[in-house]
């Protein structure tokens, strides 16, 4: 009937900042597991305080594994792959069984991925999985609304883990810019002063990225 | 029938069901797990003519059990000439006595009737229950059609079988025709419901929007879905998948937290159309059942087309005797479980439980029905390739508006357990399509 | 035949603020054959739109939503009744009738309720009439309690309070109507008002085959004019004065006072 509650208005930000929160970290795995392979094997522990997450794990096996698999814990890319799967599988009203379908198949392939001694192949298929998710939220949700408050979950969620990695200024204006022009398509009530301090923000010589963390995480106003 | 090249695909089939997530939720200790529920690619096959020998009589029992329900509510008058014991009625827990006196919406009660049967080995079709709360199932044949079309194509090429996945258009008819005015929603209790996974499915085939209690609410005897900007839309009809009890904490269990309150009494006033209608559980209770045939005699002055496995009720003196006689021979249900559970078979009992079962019997008769041992004719599955014979049940469905129609498929649901007889997914049961031919 | 003025008053205070409070209110005395009400006014507070409804059993329902946060609910009720206008109110139809002929939860005999009975049956109650009989009942039930307010709640059921012996009107009502139930006798459970000042009251009306007729087991008499009824069910469950969920995490604390007297002399027009 084209009207969306409360509580899946929530669900479906939710669907895009956690689906981010996957294909990035697990980008981002992937390019600090090359290091770590014979470069620098204790990498680990500077990637756990690059992106604000307890470093619980014993050694880089350990890590390996439970970064990727571990379902208790809580910022696995697992946990946050069941997360995004949690708030889709809720959805289908608002983004139809076929969009959900890739989510599933996510969750599928990480849980295939667990035995390979090469965890980068196993999170490809995820990474490709994901993909997938987003081109066909693209082309077959026809409510653009549903389509941006995904897409704005997506972009808050970017822009906050590449604030927590300092990403360099380049980067973080063309994820502020793209923030900027999707919050405004959507109906989700925001902060207006706090989107355009995020805009001067991002112009400065020295970029901010605490303050840049804490607007992406307090932009969306309940 | 000759091999069929379906039968071939089911790794496939069963590949995509995973993909597209068809699950049910279960609790094991406690805690929710969601399983896939098992497809079995061989279907039941029902030919042209006993389908149409089903469909007459499906439709005759659903008709009584409306009138049963409308009458029972009403005039009362299947008590008052006797035909229906009235302690049937009133001890029964599914006789809610805040629907006394009201009438639903075109006086439809049984829009969504699950019937299960099962097929003797005389071929001759017996009724196992009607389901007439809040009966599930629909959604999984539907699904598993188009995938298996999808996986072996020539299977429907070479086949003429009555396509199953209008069921949606069927649902939205009876929804469209009952709705006062206003959005059609389907109540879910949740997502850690066994059956969410068919409520989200039915939501999104029938263009009807997934609600749960906490996103509508009623001010001035109309009900109302609130979006996130606070606009309220009103809702002509609710199809909800939650059970009478928890409906309404205003007028049924006060601390139901899945409900909405005063949703009864917008109901009441004629506001809302509710399906099923609440209260229809005085229809579907295993005491009532005994009594189905008698009410098409009394309301349709019809015979039954479709029979009863023979039941006794130990009620009556004549039956008690006749219990105690063929103990052995008799399955007994609990007339208050559901869902499997409740069922024992005398033969299985060891002698002491047999004297305990007697004794509670004796005790409290109006609680229990005893049924002979229907002679199931098994049905193939395939099992490592193999197949072997298991024991299965139908549940048909029929939609009720101006007239009832029955859907032209059903869910076969089958034992995986050769020695048991009990086919539900809560017990570890799988599914299989039912192909009606078309000719 | 008696003239009463009568008002009900009913506070219910949140420990903390709530906010939608959703409630139903069953508080309305109505004209039967015994009583005529012949003025009443309500008022309900916060005050917001109440919705006026009629339950399956007959009995008035007041029902609506507060939504902005509160801390206090209340409703009054006053008017004025004329009680004992016939001596017993006229009997419904035979299906309205059987619905209470049979135990609920509340009511369901366990074995102390069964040994009453049968000592009943010792007394010979079976040659009297059936309004000796339930006479005789709501004797033993008067015997057999001892009226103590704070021993059980509203989920205690008619054995679990004949058990401790202790008890308030709605114990002495359930037990008295498991005891007419198992006679089948159809047996309802009524709230009302009793002259003189107080609670809310309980007892029970019986079909006697033409016409129900009360009984008040707590005081041991034949409901009179006396007697202002509100509300009539199969038992407590049916008519509860107030139902309310409300969100919020407060205790809430239900205070009644009804007051109850004779209005000398009055004339009225009706």
């Amino acid at each position: 009937m084209g009207i969306i509650s409360v509580e899946n208005l929530d669900r479906l930000f939710w669907l895009g900042r956690y689906t981010e929160r996957v294909y990035t970290s697990a980008r981002l795995f992937a390019s600090s597991f090359d290091r770590m392979i014979d470069v620098e094997i204790d990498n680990y522990a500077a990637f756990c305080s690059q992106l604000d997450i307890p470093n619980i794990y014993l050694s880089k096996e350990d890590f390996c594994s439970r970064y990727i698999m571990d379902e208790t814990d809580p910022n696995s890319i697992c946990s946050n792959l069941l997360r995004a799967y949690d708030n889709a599988i809720v959805l289908r009203n608002e983004i139809g069984s076929e969009p959900i379908t890739y989510i599933q198949l996510a969750v599928y392939d990480m849980k295939k991925s667990s035995a390979t001694r090469a965890p980068i192949v196993g999170l490809q298929k995820v990474i490709d999985d994901i993909l997938a998710f987003w081109g066909i939220v693209d082309d077959m949700i026809e409510n653009e609304n549903t389509r941006n408050i995904i897409k704005t979950g997506k972009r808050i969620e970017r822009l906050d883990l590449f604030g927590r990695l300092q990403m360099d200024r380049i980067s973080i204006q063309r994820e502020v810019h793209r923030l900027a022009g999707r919050i405004t398509k959507t109906n989700l009530h925001y902060d207006t002063a706090m989107l355009s301090e995020l805009q001067k923000l991002v112009e400065k010589e020295e970029i901010d990225y605490a303050r840049v963390v804490e607007l992406a995480d307090h932009l969306r106003k309940d | 029938m000759q091999e069929l090249k379906l039968t071939k695909q089911s790794e496939i089939v069963n590949e995509l069901l995973a993909r597209y997530g068809v699950k049910f939720g279960i609790y094991k200790n406690n805690v929710f797990k969601e399983q896939l529920f098992p497809f079995d690619t061989i279907p039941r096959v029902i030919e042209k003519e006993n389908f149409a020998h089903l469909e007459q009589g499906l439709k005759q029992r659903v008709m009584a059990l409306n009138c049963f329900i409308r009458d029972v509510y009403g005039e009362k008058k299947i008590i008052k000439d006797r035909v229906v014991p009235e302690e049937f009625v009133y001890i029964s827990s599914g006789f809610l006595a805040p629907c006394d006196g009201v009438t639903p919406p075109k006086g439809v009660y049984t829009h969504i009737a699950g019937i299960d049967l099962v097929q003797g080995k005389d071929g001759e079709w017996y009724i196992l229950e009607d389901n007439l709360r809040v009966p599930s199932g629909a959604s999984y044949p539907m699904i598993a059609r188009e995938l298996c079309r999808r996986s072996s194509p020539d299977t429907f090429e070479d086949n003429h079988i009555e396509d199953n996945r209008y069921y949606a258009k069927l649902l939205r008819w009876v929804m469209d025709y009952v709705n006062v005015g206003g959005h059609t929603v389907i109540l879910t209790p949740g997502r850690y419901n066994a059956a969410y996974f068919e409520h989200s499915y039915l939501a999104e085939k029938t263009g009807a929007h997934l609600v749960s209690g906490n996103e509508l609410m009623v001010e001035d005897d109309y009900l109302y879905f609130v979006d996130y900007t606070g606009k309220k839309e009103r809702v002509g009809a609710v199809y909800r998948r939650i059970s009478d009890e928890y409906l309404d904490p205003m007028t049924f269990k006060e601390e139901s937290v899945i409900g909405i309150p005063h949703i009864y009494d917008v109901y009441r006033k004629g506001n809302v159309a509710l399906l099923n209608a609440p209260g229809n559980g005085v229809a579907d209770d295993k005491g009532i059942y005994y009594f189905v045939p008698k009410m098409i005699r009394y309301y349709l002055g019809e015979e039954p087309i479709l029979q009863n496995a023979p039941t006794y009720l130990p009620f009556y003196e004549e039956d008690m005797k006749y219990i105690l006689e063929h103990f052995d021979d008799l399955v007994l249900k609990d007339v208050a479980e559901a869902g499997g559970y409740g069922v024992v078979f005398a033969n299985k009992m060891t002698r002491q439980e047999k004297e305990d079962f007697i004794s509670l019997l004796k005790k409290e008769p109006r609680r229990f029905i005893a049924q002979e041992v229907i002679d199931f004719m098994d049905i193939d599955i395939l099992e490592d390739g193999e197949k072997t014979p298991r024991k299965a049940d139908l549940r048909a469905f029929v939609l009720m508006a101006d007239e009832p129609l029955v859907w032209k498929s059903g869910l076969t649901r089958f034992s995986r357990n050769p020695d048991s007889f009990i086919v539900n997914s809560s017990q570890g049961g799988g599914f299989k399509d039912t192909w009606v031919l078309s000719q | 035949m008696k003239d009463l003025r009568f008002h009900y008053h009913m506070d219910i205070e949140f420990s903390e603020p709530v906010c939608n409070h959703t409630y139903t209110l069953k508080c309305i005395p109505q004209t039967t054959q015994t009583q005529e009400i012949t003025e009443c006014t309500v008022q309900v507070l916060p005050a917001n739109k109440v919705q006026r409804g009629c339950d399956s059993f007959g009995n008035i329902m007041l029902y609506g939503n507060v939504e902005e946060e509160q801390t206090l609910f209340s409703v009054d009720v006053s008017g004025r009744a004329r009680t004992g206008i016939e001596r017993q109110e006229i009997g419904g139809r035979y299906t309205d009738l059987s619905i209470y002929k049979y135990q609920t939860p509340l009511t369901r005999p366990d074995s102390r309720l069964e040994e009453l009975y049968q000592k009943c049956a010792e007394d010979k109650t079976a040659e009297l009439s059936l309004a000796e009989k339930v006479r005789a009942y709501m004797k033993a039930v008067y015997e057999s309690m001892s009226y103590c307010k704070g021993v059980t709640g509203i989920a205690t059921t008619a054995g679990a309070a004949l058990s401790m012996g202790k008890g308030v009107c709605q114990d002495y009502a359930h037990i008295l109507l498991s005891l007419c139930r198992m006679d089948r006798i159809p047996a309802r459970y009524v709230v009302g008002m009793l002259l003189g000042e107080g609670e809310s009251h309980a007892w029970v009306e019986i079909f006697d085959g033409a016409r129900w007729m009360g009984f008040d087991p707590t005081n041991d008499l034949v409901a009179g004019d006396s007697h202002i009824k509100i509300s009539h069910g199969r038992d407590y469950q049916d008519c509860s004065i107030n139902r309310g969920v409300f969100t919020g995490q407060a205790k809430q604390q239900q205070r009644i006072l009804v007051e109850v007297t004779e209005t000398e002399g009055a004339s009225f027009s009706i």
